[in-house]
């Protein structure tokens, strides 16, 4: 956490007044992003995302699974994110000295236990869709290799190495390069067993499929710093927000999720407002992203 | 002249303002009936009361539908777990089912800390956190039965049981969900229909201000569907969501005006 001088303050809350923030860029504008992805060999697939100061590291792991009982068309998948005490002392008690601040934000309910659950949930909650399944960023479907029987179950890790604000949408940008990135086995299917044996399974060792994801959303975070609000906030902008909103957007220019942080409210117009202003950044955010993802894949199949 | 003023109050009821508002489900949407027969903007039948708990400072009993949902406030007292010092106050929510709330079996009357901190992001932007320093505000909820939107009514009962603990706040909070199931969008779904939404939505504002203070959308949703639902709540609040809500309050500020008016009698 950042603590910051009232004279900083001032200037923080000035600078994006005019539209001049701390490190030169305009409230809409992004940090620079960095995206590397095939980073962990023991996954299926796995991405590197850094955003200014901020480093994640997603990873998607798949094994073969039963589907649940109420939804046996559909595989699953479970969202799991780790802050690394290394990231910042309030996430852990790795360090000596920090265990005193992090005993204090861990009793104020902010230590990385908690923040790493409200960032799993808010992911969650971006990706998976409605109960129905409708609105979905990962097809659930897709996932399935015998109905009722076998299908595959997704686990997705994201990893705070460095956080400098913003960790929900790198955490995105992150999992959706992931998934990209994810090759699972073909799977053959033994033909007809009784009805409550387990079929046999073949997994090949050399054909692999990708997944499409173009339709996994991405989620832009609106901070509100005093009247204006500002996108890709840094730490320091964070600890000056009154409320920030997360809005996961998908290609198709529909919202996917939303959800709010911090204390003060909002009315409804500004949070209107937000929501056309988020669908018009992740527009040029999402390009961009993807001619990123692209890139990797391609520097990765050459080495 | 006191007297004169109860006798008059006994019988009160909620002034119904005329207010028009435009639909906000068309006919062609209107082709199926809800599980329990209501219509798709319309609440549940609510029961709201103040005071259920003799022990807390605070507290109510919220019941919408099949929901039941008692909220308890302690405080403001002395924070247990504070190390240092705070200008401000604290909030401290939890929200735990009984075993008996949902009928799946296995689930150990366990807290929800999904709901726990969605509370408290609720009710941080509600309470004059100032007014109370070095403090903490407990609130405890307990779901009785769940019968699907919990979350809401936990947050509107919160709301009120905050209010009867006499704890400063900017408005009174109200909050309700809306489900979106093929092209129909229902107030205040039903576990059945929860079950099954595509998308929903869960807002939480303060009517008189007209300010959201939590809001999460999940599914898909398109942009002119969600312009549709936030202005309609807004609008739709202050009529079937709150109209109970208000009475409460109603009469918890007619019980503190005639406590002031016991108190100048007193005085005189």
């Amino acid at each position: 956490m950042v603590a910051c001088s009232v004279g900083e303050q001032h200037f923080l809350k000035g600078g994006i007044a005019q539209e001049l923030r701390t490190d030169g860029r305009k409230n809409l504008t992004y940090r620079h992003t960095y995206v590397e992805t095939g980073v962990i060999p023991q996954a299926n697939g796995s991405a590197r995302v850094r955003i200014g100061g901020t480093d994640m590291i997603a990873s998607v792991k798949a094994e073969i699974g039963r589907p649940s009982s109420l939804q046996p068309d559909k595989g699953k998948i479970a969202v799991f994110i780790d802050c690394s005490p290394t990231a910042e002392p309030t996430f852990g008690v790795s360090f000596y000295l920090a265990l005193v601040t992090c005993v204090l934000w861990f009793l104020l309910g902010r230590g990385g236990e908690e923040l790493s659950s409200e960032l799993a949930l808010a992911l969650q909650k971006c990706l998976l869709g409605g109960k129905s399944g409708a609105g979905v960023g990962i097809n659930l479907s897709s996932r399935l290799i015998k109905e009722g029987r076998v299908c595959w179950d997704l686990y997705i890790d994201g990893l705070v190495i460095s956080s400098d604000g913003n960790l929900l949408d790198a955490l995105s940008a992150a999992i959706k390069a992931a998934l990209t990135n994810t090759a699972l086995p073909k799977v053959q299917v033994s033909a007809e067993v009784a009805d409550d044996e387990q079929p046999e399974i073949d997994i090949s060792d050399e054909e692999y499929q990708q997944f499409d994801t173009s339709s996994v959303p991405i989620i832009v975070t609106l901070t509100k710093v005093g009247a204006h609000y500002i996108d890709d906030a840094t730490e320091e902008e964070e600890s000056q927000m009154s409320s920030a909103v997360s809005i996961s957007v998908n290609r198709a220019g529909h919202i996917c999720g939303l959800t709010k942080r911090g204390g003060s409210g909002l009315d409804q117009s500004v949070i209107l407002d937000m929501i056309s202003v988020a669908k018009h950044v992740s527009e040029t955010l999402m390009n961009k992203l993807d001619s990123k993802i692209s890139a990797a894949e391609a520097c990765e199949d050459e080495s | 002249m006191a007297a004169k003023q109860g006798a008059a109050t006994t019988t009160y009821s909620p002034k119904i303002i005329a207010r028009t508002r435009p639909p906000i489900f068309k006919n062609s949407d209107l082709d199926w009936t809800r599980p329990d027969g209501r219509g798709f903007h319309q609440c549940r039948p609510a029961l709201l009361q103040t005071g259920a708990v003799s022990s807390a400072s605070g507290s109510a009993y919220a019941e919408f539908g099949n929901t039941k949902v008692i909220v308890s406030v302690f405080g403001p007292r002395e924070s247990k777990k504070a190390i240092t010092y705070s200008d401000v106050g604290r909030l401290n929510c939890n929200v735990s089912y009984t075993t008996f709330a949902s009928p799946a079996l296995g689930s150990q009357g366990t807290d929800h800390k999904e709901y726990s901190s969605m509370l408290h992001k609720a009710l941080e932007g509600v309470i004059m956190m100032e007014t109370f320093p070095k403090t903490t505000v407990d609130v405890f909820a307990l779901v009785l039965e769940s019968g699907g939107s919990d979350l809401p009514v936990v947050i509107s009962c919160a709301g009120l049981a905050l209010a009867d603990a006499g704890i400063m706040m900017y408005d009174l909070i109200t909050a309700v969900s809306v489900s979106c199931i093929g092209k129909s969008l229902m107030i205040d779904p039903v576990t059945e229909e929860e079950g099954c939404e595509d998308g929903s939505f869960m807002m939480t504002c303060m009517p008189s201000r007209s300010e959201i203070t939590q809001l999460t959308i999940t599914g898909e949703w398109t942009t002119p569907n969600i312009n549709e639902v936030c202005l309609s709540i807004i609008l739709l609040s202050p009529f079937s969501c709150c109209s109970g809500l208000e009475t409460v309050v109603f009469l918890f500020s007619l019980l503190m005006l005639s406590l002031c008016l016991k108190h100048m009698i007193l005085i005189n």
